[in-house]
């Protein structure tokens, strides 16, 4: 069984339709990019998985287990976290207070006190700062908190919106070095929204291309970068090919 | 007499009165941006539920007979359920309204309460003797003080100071609060929107049955319209300590009592009536000067 | 298929015409088949209408909640007593009355719309102030108004009698006038709706910030909007002072308040029509209760609903609508005809 199935899901918002068709299956372990131009339907794909927006067609599971309708605090408890968008870090509470938000859901309260411990060993700064508000931090450390604050639910697995948004290159890297080492250690499943096609190559792993709403490729990200169907999706008409 | 300490005493006490109204109402704007306009309501309620239900002038004691050590947790639970029922059944069903559509469901829900009441209880104020020994005057530094003024200054500061252990120190609390900055994301991180919600009305429906307490004690009457007067001032309050901050819900219920007292204790004679309307004034213009709160968190700019 | 732009704003004007129809076939009906309480509860409705589409100048086109438009009211009604009643009747009970006031003796209809002036110049000057809070702030604003007016009216003995009641008022505002400003408000209402100003604030009712970034100056027009909607709704009060006689603080607080919220809630805050609808359904089921509150015959029992069951069912009414149909009976469409070819 796959760990994540999207089938034939759709969105809309009102009228408007984001997502339509949209099919594809994670396996336990993968790296899967998401990339395509503004407005494709990346943060709707990743709303919908995670339950913030509402799927208006089509089926979605984790292990299994249909996740359309149940609520995302629902959605979080079968070991499925979201690094959004942004950070959304929480900025009137400090640091650790941030990474002790997601712990509620767990069953072995025992070993929440070593994973912080080890959030800490992972990004020292974090440590340090523990106590204060982590609306001082700057973004780069706001994005290690929100990676480790989904850690802390102990997911199996980790959506992550745009981690590179607003960030400096060479911390886009270390953030991407932290997430395939996490990766590594706890065989987590990997799903991440990243509009820069060559860094997905770089970093290595399948990638699915979505434009105006569609998959329009699917298939490991270094071909990607080699081929013409990013320039397609990115520049070329409304008539796209499909992809085999 | 010593009028200064005394003047102190006065706005610590009504302070303390406005500022837990402040912080009821300031808890659930926090976590699901509702202007609770029932909420003095809540307060009305509590004190009728003290008396038996007749339309007669003089009041009976129903759960007010009891001592006091039962009748504080009575009434707290009282208060708790009414506010946990109209979550239940009104704004459970809004979770997707505008705030503005859910303000005024809680403005028409206020309203059922009150003519309810009205209906039981009839509109005449009833005299309510409750606790009536510690409108025993006491002596401290000079000045004459109800021993009441006292108990509601120390209650005043117990509450904040639970309030606060629990938000910061507990897993509901810490929970209310990540819910209160994001609630979306407070829910991806698994945190059950109804537990929240339900809590933060709970305690809210309780601070509102701890002010009416001491209203009843202070005054010794139960009106139906005395939620009005305090529901308004702690609105007041909330905005001008930005809404949704609960220190600033504090802070600025015992500024506004401060207020009140003063213009109270200083305006001409023949200006007195006019005290509220002055102070009103002043509201509209701090809110002018400072249209997010005198202690707007910071997260509370809208984005663009 | 597709409407000219002529047939269009042709279209636009039907509104206010089909509901000035809606009301005048209203007080016809009511006065051809009711009976004198009936004639005077349809005054009431009137000005109610008055008031409603007055409040509705505002809130609907600005979004904005006014708790406060009942100190409008309250303004007119006491100005027209002011400006019309006998001089030796102030001289008893309004000691304290500028000489000018004491002295006049107007004639209503001038009175009334001085009332409106009035009410229009306070809504200047408070909210000059009040509106250049948006959002929630702005609402709990006007009601921090609404208190400072209802203070100040209920305590200042010599001059509005604070809270004993103010007697003695012509009681000239039966149906006809009633419908007369009632229709004139609708009109007035449909012109500001179409004119520059309404629409450029409707725009910002549905987004703040991208009108304000398309350059639409929000709140010079809900200035204006908050000034002839104060107009209104102060010559609503006036007429309500006119219809019972009587004039008391406590007629125009909160209790006023709620009744018309609810009305242009029930009816959909979203258009004209709404308003009108919604004090219609509202004013008709309020009568059905009054009457069920004096007790209605059934065969040999009687049935009467507690007094005071009014508002509790208004109440509930009203949170229904507000979750079943946010947008209110009207669902925030306006009542218009079609013209040129389908």
């Amino acid at each position: 069984m796959s760990k994540l199935g999207v089938f034939d899901v759709a969105v809309r918002y009102g009228k408007v339709p984001a997502l339509s068709d949209v099919s594809f299956t994670v396996e336990e372990g993968e790296r899967l990019f998401i990339s395509g131009p503004n407005g494709a339907g990346k943060s709707s794909l990743l709303k919908a998985i995670c339950g913030a927006a509402p799927t208006s067609h089509g089926r979605i599971e984790v292990d299994g287990d249909v996740l359309n309708g149940r609520s995302p605090e629902a959605i979080a408890r079968l070991g499925l976290t979201m690094v959004p968008e942004g950070r959304e870090i929480f900025g009137t509470l400090s640091v650790e207070e941030n990474l002790r938000v997601g712990t509620g859901i767990r069953r072995d309260k025992s070993a929440i006190e070593t994973d912080i411990a080890e959030v800490y060993q992972s990004f020292p700064i974090l440590g340090e700062r523990r106590h204060s508000n982590a609306g001082a931090l700057s973004g780069g450390q706001q994005q290690m908190l929100a990676i480790g604050r989904g850690l802390l639910t102990n997911p199996k697995l980790m959506l992550v919106d745009e981690p590179s948004l607003g960030l400096a290159p060479n911390i886009v890297d270390q953030v991407y070095e932290t997430l395939v080492n996490l990766q590594k250690d706890r065989g987590l499943t990997l799903i991440i929204v990243e509009q820069s096609s060559a860094r997905a190559a770089r970093v290595g792993g399948r990638m699915v291309l979505l434009r105006g709403g569609k998959v329009v490729g699917d298939g490991d990200a270094a071909k990607f970068a080699e081929s013409d169907l990013l320039n397609e999706a990115y520049f070329g008409q409304d008539n796209s090919k499909e992809t085999a | 007499m010593n009028a200064i300490p005394q003047l102190f005493f006065d706005a610590m006490s009504l302070g303390g009165i406005y500022a837990m109204a402040a912080l009821g109402i300031a808890l659930i704007f926090g976590v699901m941006n509702l202007v609770n306009f029932a909420h003095g309501e809540y307060i009305a309620f509590c004190v009728f539920a003290l008396i038996v239900p007749s339309t007669d002038a003089v009041a009976v004691m129903f759960i007010g007979k009891a001592p006091a050590i039962l009748l504080i947790p009575m009434l707290l639970s009282i208060g708790a359920l009414v506010a946990v029922a109209s979550e239940f059944f009104v704004f459970r069903h809004m979770r997707n309204s505008t705030p503005v559509a859910m303000m005024i469901s809680s403005f028409a829900l206020g309203f059922v309460i009150q003519n309810t009441l009205l209906l039981v209880y009839s509109s005449r104020p009833k005299a309510v003797s409750l606790w009536p020994e510690l409108n025993k005057p006491v002596s401290i530094v000079g000045a004459s003080i109800p021993l009441l003024q006292i108990i509601v200054i120390v209650t005043t500061l117990i509450v904040v100071v639970a309030l606060a252990l629990l938000l910061k120190r507990t897993r509901i609390g810490l929970e209310m609060r990540a819910a209160a900055e994001n609630f979306t994301m407070a829910r991806l991180l698994g945190v059950r929107a109804n537990v929240v919600i339900t809590g933060a009305f709970a305690l809210s429906g309780a601070l509102a049955a701890a002010v009416a307490l001491i209203m009843v004690t202070q005054t010794g009457v139960a009106d139906v319209r005395m939620g009005g007067q305090i529901m308004l001032v702690a609105f007041i309050a909330t905005v001008i300590g930005g809404l949704g901050s609960l220190p600033g819900a504090v802070a600025a219920g015992f500024l506004i009592g401060a207020a009140s007292v003063i213009l109270q204790g200083f305006l001409p004679l023949e200006a007195r009536p006019f005290r509220d309307a002055f102070l009103y004034t002043l509201v509209i213009a701090v809110l002018l000067l400072k249209p997010d709160g005198l202690f707007a968190p910071r997260s509370s700019k809208p984005r663009v | 298929m597709a409407q000219t732009h002529k047939q269009k704003r042709l279209s636009a004007w039907s509104t206010p015409i089909l509901l000035i129809a809606i009301l005048i076939v209203f007080t016809f009906l009511v006065t051809l088949f009711g009976d004198k309480s009936l004639a005077r509860m349809a005054a009431q409705t009137l000005i109610r209408v008055t008031f409603v589409v007055g409040l509705w100048i505002f809130v609907g086109n600005s979004g904005v909640v006014s708790f406060g438009h009942a100190a409008y009211m309250a303004i007119g009604a006491y100005c027209s007593a002011w400006l019309t009643l006998r001089p030796q009747m102030k001289g008893l009970f309004l000691p304290d009355l500028w000489p000018f006031l004491a002295n006049a003796e107007w004639h209503v209809f001038p009175a009334a719309v001085v009332s409106g002036l009035l009410a229009a110049i306070v809504a200047l000057i408070s909210g000059a102030a009040i509106l250049r809070l948006t959002g929630i702030a702005a609402s709990i604003a006007t009601f921090a108004f609404l208190a400072i007016v209802y203070t100040i009216y209920s305590s200042w003995e010599g001059v509005t009698g604070a809270t004993s009641s103010v007697v003695g008022l012509t009681r000239y505002a039966d149906q006809w006038v009633t419908l007369a400003w009632a229709s004139a408000t609708v009109l007035a209402a449909a012109c500001y709706a179409n004119s520059s100003s309404g629409l450029a604030l409707r725009a910002t009712r549905e987004d703040e910030v991208a009108a304000d970034a398309s350059g639409i100056n929000m709140y010079r027009h809900r200035l204006i909007a908050l000034v002839v909607s104060a107009f209104f709704t102060g010559v609503a009060g006036a007429l309500f002072g006119h219809s019972l006689g009587v004039l008391n603080p406590n007629s125009f607080y909160l209790g006023v308040t709620f009744i018309t919220l609810a009305m242009l809630v029930v009816g959909g805050i979203g258009s004209l029509t709404g308003a009108v609808t919604g004090v219609l359904v509202l004013s008709i089921i309020i009568e059905a209760l009054v009457r069920a509150e004096r007790g209605v015959a059934f065969g040999e029992t009687t049935f009467a609903l507690p007094t005071g069951a009014q508002e509790i069912i208004i109440g509930i009414i009203m949170i229904l609508v507000l979750i079943l149909r946010p947008a209110g009976l009207t669902g925030g469409r306006e009542l218009r005809l079609r013209l040129g070819k389908r």
